[in-house]
């Protein structure tokens, strides 16, 4: 009968510090999550919100510059506010998880979408990062002139932009990470 | 009492039903033993599909980086001054291309032993973290490079009106259909690496 009672006391002394870890971890993937809403919902918003007019104009041409007058800038913007949007439903899972840390399956389906959402994230954070290195410096070959020289607010914004979503990417990928951890710690 | 790899539970015997509860023990260090050996098949089986994934990544990583990296085009026309002429490395989003590209095939080739590790012993957790931690960086690498050339890539098949680019696809035929077809390459690759992180994540469960 004594030998029962201390093996209990034993094992139980095994499982406390693995869950008080996986609690730490699932607030600290909450918190990052937090971050990265912060990060992206500022990227779309600075660069959906770019819009400069030149004071000067020809007959025939007027010079303005906006986000959608290109296309990866366009896709910039919906790609950021998709993920915004993905971070801010996926706050009460995170939740859920620090409350009970046992949950797997959630954690499972849950590093699924984040793996989904990075690469999403990259790609519009990459796209638009391609564009911007063009608007600043031009490509002699292709004949394409650099558009900062004339628009300089509008590039400061869209250069701006891109630190928020980047910012974001490295947030995700610790994510991931911590969701996996978590989820072989049980 | 704790053997190896299977827990048994001290039951408290009391003088009236000692048979039963004997009987009782050894059942359930066989039903722990059975749950293992199945969670190892299936781990096993998800470690085989994770290689034969990561060998079709070789195979799209590497057409990515040799097709962007041998482009190399000469218009037959020329002007005293201009040779027209089109090569990767005339853009900087299409040399972070290959070097990206370059970098996650040699990290595949690389990681094909931790996947046969894994096969070989399905409840090693180590491999398969370091596994997962590599792949989630290569999703990020391989979907930025892949993004950045499709960015361009657009830009030379459609040009840009507001902006004064001119589409330079009218004129280099070859090199756009190679430059396209790398970033397609390149976007296979980065799916199979997101393939891969969920299959370590889901291989990753404690039974």
């Amino acid at each position: 009968m004594k030998a029962g009672a201390l093996d209990l006391g034993e094992a139980s002394k095994g499982l406390a510090p693995r869950g008080g870890v996986n609690k730490g971890v699932s607030i600290l993937d909450f918190i990052l999550r937090l971050i990265a809403l912060i990060g992206t919902l500022g990227s779309a918003i600075a660069m959906g919100t770019t819009d400069e007019t030149l004071p000067f104009f020809t007959q025939f041409i007027r010079f303005r510059a906006k986000y959608d007058d290109l296309p990866s800038f366009t896709f910039f913007v919906v790609a950021n506010s998709i993920v915004s949007a993905y971070l801010a439903l996926s706050l009460p899972l995170s939740i859920f998880h620090i409350v009970r840390s046992g949950a797997r399956s959630s954690r499972i389906i849950l590093i699924f979408f984040d793996t989904a959402m990075l690469a999403l994230l990259t790609a519009g954070a990459s796209a638009a990062a391609a564009i911007v290195y063009l608007a600043h410096k031009g490509n002699a070959r292709a004949n394409w002139i650099s558009i900062c020289q004339q628009f300089n607010s509008f590039c400061e914004r869209i250069s701006g932009s891109l630190i928020g979503s980047f910012g974001g990417i490295l947030v995700f990928i610790l994510i991931v990470i911590l969701s996996a951890v978590a989820v072989s710690r049980r | 009492m704790k053997s190896g790899d299977a827990t048994t539970i001290n039951i408290a015997e009391t003088s009236g039903g000692s048979k039963g509860k004997a009987a009782a023990a050894p059942t359930i260090v066989a039903t722990t033993k059975a749950t293992k050996h199945a969670a190892a098949g299936w781990k096993r089986g998800i470690a085989i599909f994770d290689f034969i994934l990561r060998l079709f990544a070789i195979a799209a990583a590497l057409a990515a980086t040799t097709t962007m990296g041998t482009t190399d085009q000469t218009l037959p026309f020329f002007t005293q001054f201009f040779q027209f002429q089109a090569s990767y490395d005339d853009l900087p989003a299409f040399t972070f291309f290959v070097v990206a590209n370059a970098i996650a095939s040699g990290y595949l080739v690389l990681s094909l032993p931790f996947s046969i590790v894994s096969i070989v012993r399905p409840h090693a957790i180590g491999a398969r973290l370091l596994l997962l931690v590599f792949d989630t960086v290569m999703v990020s690498l391989t979907t930025a490079g892949a993004a950045a050339a499709a960015a361009i890539v657009y830009l030379a098949h459609n040009g840009n009106a507001s902006a004064n680019w001119i589409a330079i696809c009218q004129q280099f035929d070859d090199f756009c259909q190679r430059i396209s077809g790398a970033v397609v390459a390149s976007f296979i690759a980065a799916v199979i690496f997101m393939l891969l992180v969920v299959l370590s994540g889901l291989a990753l469960r404690k039974h």
